[in-house]
């Protein structure tokens, strides 16, 4: 039976009672302190023996008796008994005698030995209009429920169910709050172990980059110098959140301990693999990419565990080599033999591109992905230049791709270029390009490892060839190409001017140092000093293309030896 | 870049690269000295062909009028180069100053 509620006002001291009661509500308390709170407020103010709460599980749409005194929790559908009944209808039912009502569930007082006499079932319905639960009250003392207690219950269900909701939500906030922490805890042990900062390998430019997603991935790199050499690993662990980040973080560290104990790369992958194997969940696994770069031999072994393309763009041909893994992922299952590893010999200028996922996968808002084709046309597009800036415009350009789209993985990068022997550049013809020169020899000295004594010998001779060919090839508008490359103990330079008159500067005569003062003239003079200065000088010219093109080489033995035969020539004192 | 600057005893200090690029600003600047002036070049880096005409053709000038240029803490880079092109035999060049 359910009655309306009758509009009559409430008394001062049920005000009292039901303010008191909502100053309570109003206290930060956990969900089972809030829910003692609400039913011990509803028997004082209802005068009541017992009090039971039943919150809503929204996703099963069932009801669950969190509390009630002396009963352990129940789940029941909605729909089912008076309290599913009234969260259906969201009516305050009053059942003044209960085993009358065919809505009424026996079995609770069967199993508790209570017998419940009349009952008033109340909907708690927070003020966005969301049902939080039920609130039903037991045997008045002395009575039963009448309409001056359906208009008290009334009141204090709503204050009830805005708590219990402030509750429920504050609940969930902490514990997004607690996970967010986790998370970045386990990504400052992700961070922790990459590389502080890039191994110097002479004759290489090895580099890496890592892009965290916000939330954690499992990605991680290595790239270490040790004695089996330098040491490339890319790793990406199946997942998102604290298990991978962290067990990416372990097989990293496995890793690295297991070469630094001495390890050869098979025996590592294997121990490492097999250990994974134990520690890791059933569903868990690390794909990733281990070699080892031998820079004297220019030798690189690899095996992969599942992580692929492994790319090697070939500075011959122009063209990419894909190679496929080895093995399954680490840590999918034991191994106790591997097929041979991959062995790749190292030319100037070959590139080894090892990216994540995160990389080919992100998506743009319309769903397509980065792919391989881009990171191809980027590669073409900076081979030639440091691999910190390949990889900075790898990112820019994924980033571009991506505009308003999310970053759903970590994105890793590691490259490994051996150096091209040649490094080259074109100058506009004029004498402002005179210190573009000079930062361009500098450069290339640096990056080709070259013996920096050699640098003012072939920065007088880039100097003394370029102004001649500003002065003398007045009909060209053609830029100047310079070329440096690295050669046993030395440099050899190459100059070619297009569109230029033959002017073989080998025949140019010597310019007679023996002559007074006022007979010598600076003409000649850079010619004569570059034939002194360098070990060999090379002239060609081609017709068809009024093509010059200028080589010459300096090495330190042949500078030592020009060095020793000046000794005895001396030189110092002016004769004038 | 090259810096050129003369001290209160009349020396002239050449800092950076003499090349061709600032050789006109180098023959500019010592087209104004005069006499016997000292060249302190312990902080020269370079020199090309260039230079060596800016430093031929202020001493010419200053022969004329038996002034002249002395050289001073030539490194031995430029060294070579001044005894390639025999510049060794036309300036009085002094060995570096110990400090």
């Amino acid at each position: 039976m359910s009655t309306r509620v009758p509009r009559r006002h409430l008394s001062a001291h049920d005000m009292e009672a039901i303010l008191g009661v909502t100053s309570k509500l109003a206290a930060p308390f956990d969900l089972t302190t809030m829910l003692a709170e609400v039913v011990a407020a509803a028997k004082q103010v209802l005068d009541a023996e017992r009090g039971s709460v039943w919150l809503h599980d929204a996703v099963a749409d069932e009801l669950v008796l969190e509390v009630a005194t002396g009963i352990a929790p129940v789940r029941m559908p909605c729909g089912t008994g008076l309290a599913g009944a009234c969260a259906r209808t969201r009516q305050i039912i009053n059942v003044p005698d209960c085993y009358a009502d065919p809505r009424f569930d026996a079995r609770v007082d069967k199993a508790t030995g209570y017998r419940t006499r009349c009952m008033l079932t109340l909907p708690l319905v927070d003020h966005k209009n969301v049902l939080v639960g039920v609130m039903q009250v037991l045997n008045k003392h002395g009575g039963v429920f009448d309409a001056d207690d359906e208009l008290l219950a009334t009141a204090l269900a709503a204050q009830c169910a805005v708590a219990l909701q402030r509750v429920r939500m504050t609940g969930a906030l902490i514990e997004g709050e607690k996970m967010r922490q986790a998370l970045e805890m386990a990504r400052v042990v992700q961070m922790s172990t990459l590389p502080a900062r890039m191994p110097i390998v002479p004759g290489y430019d090895a580099c890496a980059l890592f892009q965290p997603a916000e939330l954690t991935g499992g990605d991680t790199y290595d790239l270490s110098l040790l004695d089996q050499g330098l040491l490339i690993v890319l790793g990406d662990a199946t997942g998102h959140g604290i298990a991978p980040a962290l067990s990416v973080t372990q097989m990293q560290a496995m890793l690295r301990m297991a070469f630094m104990l001495g390890a050869d790369l098979e025996t590592a992958f294997i121990q490492v693999n097999n250990r994974l194997a134990e520690t890791l969940a059933d569903d868990r696994f690390i794909t990733a990419f281990v070699g080892l770069l031998d820079s004297a031999t220019h030798r690189l072994r690899f095996h992969s565990g599942g992580q692929g393309p492994i790319l090697r763009y070939r500075a011959a041909t122009g063209a990419f080599e894909r190679h496929k893994p080895t093995s399954f992922p680490l840590g999918a299952m034991p191994l106790s033999t591997l097929r041979p590893a991959i062995a790749l010999d190292m030319h100037p200028g070959d590139i080894l591109i090892l990216l994540s996922d995160g990389f080919y996968e992100q998506c743009d808002l319309n769903g397509e992905p980065f792919g391989d084709a881009r990171v191809q046309e980027i590669v073409h597009a900076h081979y030639s230049g440091p691999m910190a800036e390949l990889l900075a415009q790898l990112l820019r350009s994924v980033e571009a791709f991506a505009v308003g789209a999310a970053q759903e993985d970590d994105m890793t990068a590691v490259v490994v270029k051996r150096e091209s022997a040649v490094i080259g550049q074109s100058f506009e013809r004029g004498f402002d390009s005179i210190p573009d020169l000079v930062e361009f020899t500098a450069n290339a000295f640096a990056r080709l490892r070259i013996d920096g004594q050699l640098l003012p010998v072939i920065d007088l001779a880039v100097e003394e060839l370029f102004t001649n060919m500003v002065k003398y090839g007045t009909g060209s508008n053609a830029a100047v190409q310079v070329g440096l490359m690295a050669i046993d103990d030395g440099v050899e330079l190459t100059m070619v001017d297009r569109g230029v008159e033959a002017f073989d500067i080998t025949q140019s005569p010597d310019v007679d140092i023996d002559v007074p003062i006022e007979q010598r003239t600076p003409g000649g003079l850079g010619l004569h000093l570059i034939r002194r200065m360098a070990d060999c000088v090379e002239y060609e010219y081609k017709k068809e293309s009024r093509q010059s093109r200028i080589a010459l080489r300096v090495t330190r033995a042949g500078m030592a030896a020009r060095s020793a035969a000046m000794q005895g020539t001396g030189g110092g004192n002016a004769r004038t | 870049m090259l810096a050129l600057e003369q001290g209160p005893d009349g020396t002239v200090s050449m800092d950076g690269r003499l090349d061709a690029a600032q050789s006109p600003a180098a023959q500019a600047f010592l087209d104004g000295v005069q006499g016997t002036v000292t060249l302190d070049l312990s902080r020269l880096e370079y020199i090309s062909s260039a230079g060596l005409g800016v430093l031929l053709k202020t001493q010419k000038r200053l022969l004329a009028t038996d002034g002249r240029l002395r050289l001073t803490g030539l490194k031995p880079h430029l060294r070579d180069i001044f005894l390639y092109s025999g510049f060794d035999q036309l300036f009085e060049i002094e060995p570096a100053r110990q400090p």
